[in-house]
């Protein structure tokens, strides 16, 4: 390009006389075309011409210049537009001024020559509008005068039309043609000027226009003028450093625009990574669409599925779907036949039990039912876990029972017979009837097998009887459990028969004499039996008293149990008798069942008694005798009997007060020392209101005669005469403030301590220590004074330290906060959910950054953001708990009005 | 005459369905609770040491190579893979999940030095010092497919042989290009066999080479000459240079704030730099007690790992002076590469040891599926834990961390050797003329100098 450049301008160069006429046109060109920027290239490139021309132009005489004008005439066409131009450019002085030395600058190299060749002149034109452009050369010369003044331009005023530009080149250039001569003898010029590189007039080419641009050009031509020599290329050290330079400003420049983005996300409260994800396919369709089928199984079903025919058939009405459907007929034979047995075998199952269940033979059901048993049993013995449920199962019909009483005879049936009596019924019913109750009994007997704790009583009494213990242990056992039956017995009779016969007055009275007197009796019977256990004792003290006490203590527990038990049982029974006084079997029935059990437990008290009739001499007859009674009579008898066994008994003790000590009282001895009670109460209740009664009188009586009412201060004195609470108080909290402030302690002299002589201990103690002393005490002092409870008398506040609090505070303000104020404030509010809303409690909580695992975090993409916009943290507003270092007090503070907001 | 009567819509406290919430509502007026702050308080000591006694950060190691793991890439295109590079020339792609190698890159000479993957996934490139770069087409097939261990070894796309043993790759994010570092750096594009430019800079190794992953043209890289120099690709030239007391073994950038990167440095200490401002540091991050070898910034720019020759794993946040965490097996070796996972909830650790880790960037965090309710109370725990870290007893709970003895012990006595530095600077000033040693601060201590 450089080359061809070159190549043009030389030819230029030859035809110079032309180059000289274009100058001309040129410079009216140039004067007129101002702001037209279309015509800049042109311009450009006429410039460069003259440029050239200019190397040796400035030298031809004035006379040739005019031949060569008047042989080369200006284009018309142009002209004229150019006259148009000119004509709006003439009110322009502004521009004009500038245009002025835009002419004049002699600069070659500037414009590009190829373009040239548009505006190339034919030879032969003929410039006839010359003078017209003259004219306006004249204008815009005297506009220039007018605007400039500058020394050059008034020079040129004087001359003529014609020379007049190559004189005004002349004299700007003159210096400078010079100097071009110098560089056209220089060889290096060639090279120097040739070369296609951007020149600085080049560049100063579109600040046209612009203020200050005559200024820069001025400065440009005089560095023009001084012909510097060419620097050296600056060594490669240095060009890269300055390449460097330029690139890190340059990505400095381009990383700055990331800035507000960036601040952005780290003012956020919350950046978000969660947002925008593609999950893929969302839709139930599109996800079976992808399916593909991977097993045999699936792959069969897929072939089904994808048959065609199916398919067609499926797109159209489904009808064919009914054809393709094909069944073999064996398929369809063999489900009849199957189906069709089934229901038969149903049938037969069907009637067969209907059968069974017309049959009315009794023996036949009984013959099933024990099979059914048998097979049971058997399969219980055989199978624990069929004998398990078995035992459950018995267990909850117990438990039915106890519940419901249904063989108690409380059902209808059985209420009727036993109105009728059951002498009237038959042998069948009666059966029936003891059936029932034997059921019952059954079911509602404790079972051993279920280890129960009641029934290890005996047991344990028999456990107590193998013991290896002496006779006279066993003495002493069986006496106690003697002397509890009667005990027992005793207690009995204050049960009295509220109905019937025995309800009767003189019935009553009857029984109660009749029990008086057991009662006196068993009373006799007990103390023997206290006599003869004292006996055992006395015999036995020596060996063992101990293990005996404990024995004979734990022996008086369960014989108490016992007793109780089967008292209840008696009273049970009697009630029933009461119930059904008329009928003798039941009760018979009643006792039977009773005896059963009644026999169980007392089978030592058999023993016993065998026992102490040995031992003492008792009539052994009689005891024996009563205790079978007890245990084998029936029902209502048996409270009795025992009285009328006492009396035989004929020994008596004066051990009254020990057995009413045992607090087994009998209810006549009950009542009156009951009635005693009272009595005492009552006159305790007379005495106290008598005392009463008393201090009132001796009140009134004291203030009536001369009272005088005491002021408050006088009776708070005499209230409080005794204690001084003040003086209590003030050494209160001198203590206290000697615990929290404590005194120094006196310097004292450790003897042997620095006493080498006697002269220290003359001097005394020495002054350092003194001073010291003096300080603290002046510090506790001053301490003291500063407490704050120092100038209140009848206050301590305490300024201990506490321990529990310290937890609760930091040793020292926490990185992010500026102020004590700012952290206290960030932590005031609590954020849970029980103490806001729901619609805050989100905002408040949410982390600082949410993100989803599982979810690829891209790298930052930029984005125009307004630093200026106000952060819209907006949606997700609420909490800043921020990490950053600047200005946390304002965003504490930020937090707080919104919360408020909230 | 008015009555008032309370009215309430039934919406209020009806629900749309059997399983919702029972609505509750309170009266949140503060007077009424009087003790919230110290039930939060309580709530914030509770949420601390059930952290502290659910984190268990280790979820497995991946043992396959039989030589030291030297680096890591992961595919930033799929989760799940990521790829290591042995000393003994072993390059292999794990499955994540499943912890098994999936395939196999059998092909370099020595030790594989770089390792980096397409930003498309598609593409992996290793160079190491057999001095060759290859690009291995990276199988898209799942554990699944890859039963058969006979298969599963790929072939490389192409093989580059170049004039020097090379000590790093990296891809440029969204782009065609990439930067190994050897003797110099070198710009390849993928489809060229030869670098399309490169950049020699003073005559030390390139240790390492890192694309600014938000800025993709610009790079920085690290050298043996403990500079760290950052080059533009726009005007395809080298813009600055920084020079430090120690070396850098490898760089980070920030992928959320492209002006920023940290250095991961011998001396112990991370330095995170401006790239606009590189006399001084912005922070220094400290904990660890031997040269850090590997950096990697999480995808959320918050936090970052760094495997350190001392046998640990830390991690820091962007901003903070120590580490967040630290995590340590007995058999855990030399950390010589670390790597942040694409969704940044696990960091993987490659060590000399031959095993690579996988562990919980959060310790304690409740892997799987949260249900609403349940990210709710652990979002809450979270903020009063936070809330109240500065109070000593929560904090002495979260900041408390279990250290091996010889790594507790070196912390120790590098302490006390600051301490005593920082003692005789103090004396030295206190004894020389005010104003004629001036305090430098640690962020520019250790820069030397920076060069144009």
């Amino acid at each position: 390009m450089a080359e061809k450049k070159r190549k043009v301008r030389e030819e230029s160069q030859k035809k110079t006389g032309r180059g000289e006429k274009k100058r001309k046109q040129l410079l009216s060109r140039i004067l007129t075309t101002e702001n037209h920027k279309k015509k800049k290239n042109i311009i450009k490139k006429k410039s460069n011409h003259k440029g050239d021309r200019r190397k040796t132009g400035p030298r031809l005489p004035n006379a040739l210049r005019k031949a060569i004008d008047l042989l080369n005439p200006k284009p018309r066409e142009s002209d004229e537009e150019i006259d148009s131009d000119a004509e709006v450019q003439v009110k322009d002085v502004y521009e004009y001024e500038e245009r002025m030395p835009e002419e004049e600058s002699k600069k070659n190299r500037r414009f590009d020559h190829v373009d040239n060749l548009e505006y190339e002149l034919p030879e032969e034109f003929e410039d006839e509008d010359l003078s017209s452009e003259d004219d306006d050369d004249d204008d815009n010369v005297k506009r220039n005068d007018r605007g400039d003044g500058s020394n050059q331009v008034e020079d040129e005023e004087e001359k003529e039309n014609d020379d007049r530009h190559s004189r005004m080149v002349q004299a700007i250039i003159g210096m400078q043609g010079k100097a071009v001569e110098e560089l056209e003898a220089d060889p290096s010029r060639a090279v120097f000027d040739g070369d296609g590189h951007i020149s600085i007039q080049d560049l100063l080419e579109p600040l046209h226009g612009k203020p200050g641009y005559s200024k820069l050009r001025k400065r440009v031509q005089q560095l023009e003028k001084k012909s510097m020599p060419l620097q050296a290329p600056l060594p490669k050290v240095d060009r890269e450093k300055l390449d460097r330079k330029a690139a890190y400003e340059q990505s400095k420049k381009e990383i700055t625009k990331w800035e507000p983005l960036v601040k952005r996300n780290r003012e956020a409260p919350t950046i978000y990574f969660d947002e925008d994800v593609n999950l893929g396919f969302s839709t139930v369709g599109a996800i079976a669409s992808e399916f593909e089928p991977r097993t045999d199984f699936e792959k069969k079903i897929a072939s089904v599925m994808r048959d065609a025919q199916v398919v067609e058939a499926h797109n159209q009405d489904g009808s064919r779907l009914l054809e393709l459907n094909k069944i073999s007929i064996e398929d369809v034979k063999d489900r009849q036949n199957r189906l069709a047995k089934m229901r038969s075998l149903l049938f037969r199952h069907e009637m067969k039990a209907k059968h069974i269940k017309k049959i009315k033979s009794k023996t036949y059901h009984r013959l099933l039912k024990k099979d059914k048993m048998k097979a049971a049993s058997t399969e219980r013995q055989m199978d624990p876990e069929a004998a398990k449920e078995y035992a459950m199962k018995q267990e909850f019909k117990r438990a039915e029972e106890r519940m419901r009483l249904k063989h108690k005879n409380s059902s209808k049936w059985a209420k009727r017979i036993l109105k009728r009596g059951l002498n009237a019924q038959d042998e069948g019913t009666r059966a029936a009837i003891s059936e029932q109750l034997h059921q019952h009994t059954l079911l509602t007997r404790k079972m051993n097998s279920m280890k129960d704790s009641s029934s290890s009583d005996e047991d344990e009494d028999d456990d107590e009887d193998d013991m290896p213990g002496t006779e006279q242990d066993e003495a002493s056992k069986l006496l106690t459990k003697a002397k509890e039956k009667t005990l027992k017995v005793i207690e009995e009779e204050d049960e009295m028969p509220q109905s019937g016969v025995l309800s009767l007055p003189f019935m009553v009275r009857g029984l109660k004499k009749r029990k008086e007197a057991a009662y006196e009796e068993a009373k006799l019977v007990l103390q023997e039996y206290d006599s003869s256990l004292k006996q055992l004792e006395d015999t036995d003290e020596l060996s063992s008293p101990k293990v005996d006490t404990s024995c004979g203590r734990r022996v008086f527990g369960m014989a108490k149990k016992n007793s109780q038990e089967s008292t209840n049982k008696k009273k049970s029974d009697n009630i029933v008798n009461n119930s059904d006084s008329e009928d003798d079997l039941e009760p018979k029935e009643n006792v039977d069942v009773e005896h059963d059990k009644v026999r169980a437990l007392h089978n030592d008290a058999h023993i016993d008694c065998d026992v102490l009739r040995q031992e003492s001499g008792l009539d052994p007859d009689n005891v024996f005798k009563s205790f079978d009674d007890i245990v084998r009579d029936p029902g209502p008898k048996t409270t009795y009997e025992v009285s009328i066994f006492a009396p035989d008994s004929s020994k008596k003790m004066k051990r009254e007060k020990e057995v009413n000590g045992n607090g087994r009282k009998p209810p006549s001895a009950v009542a009156p020392s009951l009635r005693f009670q009272n009595v005492e109460e009552v006159d305790r209740d007379t005495d106290t209101e008598s005392g009463e009664e008393m201090v009132d009188g001796i009140l009134s009586s004291a203030t009536k005669p001369s009272y005088e009412l005491p002021s408050q201060a006088d009776l708070i004195h005499r209230a409080f005469a005794g204690d001084d609470v003040e003086e209590e108080f003030e050494k209160d909290k001198l203590e206290i403030l000697n615990e929290e402030v404590p005194e120094p302690e006196k310097p004292v002299l450790l003897p042997g301590w620095g006493q080498w002589t006697h002269i220290q201990q003359k001097k005394g103690l020495p002054s350092w220590m003194l001073e010291e002393h003096e300080n603290a005490k002046k510090k506790r002092g001053d301490a003291l004074k500063r407490r704050k409870d120092a100038h209140l008398k009848h206050v301590i506040i305490s300024e201990k330290i506490d321990k529990k609090a310290a937890k609760l505070h930091t040793k020292t303000l926490p990185y992010p906060y500026t102020s004590k104020e700012v952290f206290e404030q960030s932590i005031r509010m609590p954020i849970g959910p029980e103490f806001n809303p729901a619609t805050s409690v989100g905002a408040l909580n949410r982390p600082e950054v949410v993100k989803k695992s599982g979810i690829i975090i891209k790298p930052i993409k930029f984005e125009e953001v307004n630093p200026y916009d106000k952060v819209e943290e907006q949606k997700h507003s609420g909490r800043k708990q921020r990490t950053k270092n600047k200005g946390s007090g304002g965003k504490t503070i930020n937090k707080k009005i919104e919360k408020k907001v909230n | 005459m008015k009555v008032k009567v309370i009215s309430r819509s039934e919406d209020e406290f009806t629900r749309e369905r059997s399983q919702d919430l029972q609505r509750v509502f309170r009266n949140f007026d503060p007077s009424l609770r009087t003790q919230e702050k110290a039930t939060e308080y309580v709530r914030a000591l509770n949420a601390a040491k059930v952290e502290k006694i659910f984190a268990r950060p280790f979820m497995g190691a991946m043992d396959g190579h039989i030589d030291a793991v030297s680096c890591m890439a992961k595919n930033p295109n799929h989760l799940k893979g990521i790829f290591s590079g042995s000393m003994d020339g072993d390059i292999r792609l794990w499955d994540i999940a499943s912890r098994q190698t999936v395939c196999q890159f059998p092909g370099h000479q020595g030790a594989v030095r770089g390792l980096t993957a397409s930003t498309d996934g598609r593409i992996l490139i290793s160079c190491g010092t057999d001095c060759t770069v290859r690009l291995w087409n990276v199988p898209v097939a799942s554990i699944m497919e890859s039963d058969d261990l006979s298969d599963n070894s790929a072939k490389p796309l192409a093989v580059y042989v170049w004039k020097n043993a090379f000590w790093a790759v990296d891809h440029q994010w969204d782009g065609d290009l990439f930067a190994t570092a050897g003797a110099q750096v070198d710009i390849w594009d993928r489809n060229r066999s030869a670098p399309v430019n490169s950049f020699e800079w003073g005559h030390d190794t390139v240790v390492s080479v890192r694309f600014n992953p938000g800025e993709p043209n610009v790079l920085a890289t690290s050298a043996s000459d403990r500079s760290i120099t950052l080059y533009d690709l726009r005007m395809s030239s080298p813009a600055r240079k920084l020079i430090m007391k120690t070396k850098t073994n490898s760089i980070s950038w920030n992928p959320m704030e492209p002006m920023n990167f940290t250095a991961a440095n011998e001396d112990c200490n991370c330095y995170s730099y401006d790239a606009r401002k590189l006399d001084e540091a912005k922070c220094v991050h400290r904990d660890h007690v031997s040269a850090v070898m590997d950096i990697d910034f999480s995808p959320t720019g918050r936090e970052f790992v760094t495997g350190s020759y001392d046998r640990t794993v830390r991690i820091f946040q962007y901003n903070g002076g120590h580490s967040r965490e630290v995590y340590h097996t007995k058999r855990m070796q030399r950390v010589f590469c670390v790597k942040f996972s694409c969704d940044a909830t696990y960091v993987i650790s490659g060590s000399d040891d031959t095993n690579l880790r996988l562990w919980k960037a959060k310790a304690s965090e409740q892997l799987g599926v949260l249900l609403p309710r349940e990210r709710k109370k652990q979002e809450y725990l979270e903020a009063v834990k936070n809330r109240y870290k500065h109070l000593p007893e929560v904090k002495r709970i979260v900041r408390h961390r279990h250290l091996p003895k010889p790594i507790y012990k070196a912390t120790a006595l590098r302490r006390t050797m600051t301490e005593a530095e920082r003692r005789k600077e103090e004396r030295k000033k206190a004894h020389s003329a005010p104003g004629s040693m001036p305090t430098e601060p640690l962020r520019k201590r250790r820069i030397i100098k920076e060069v144009e």
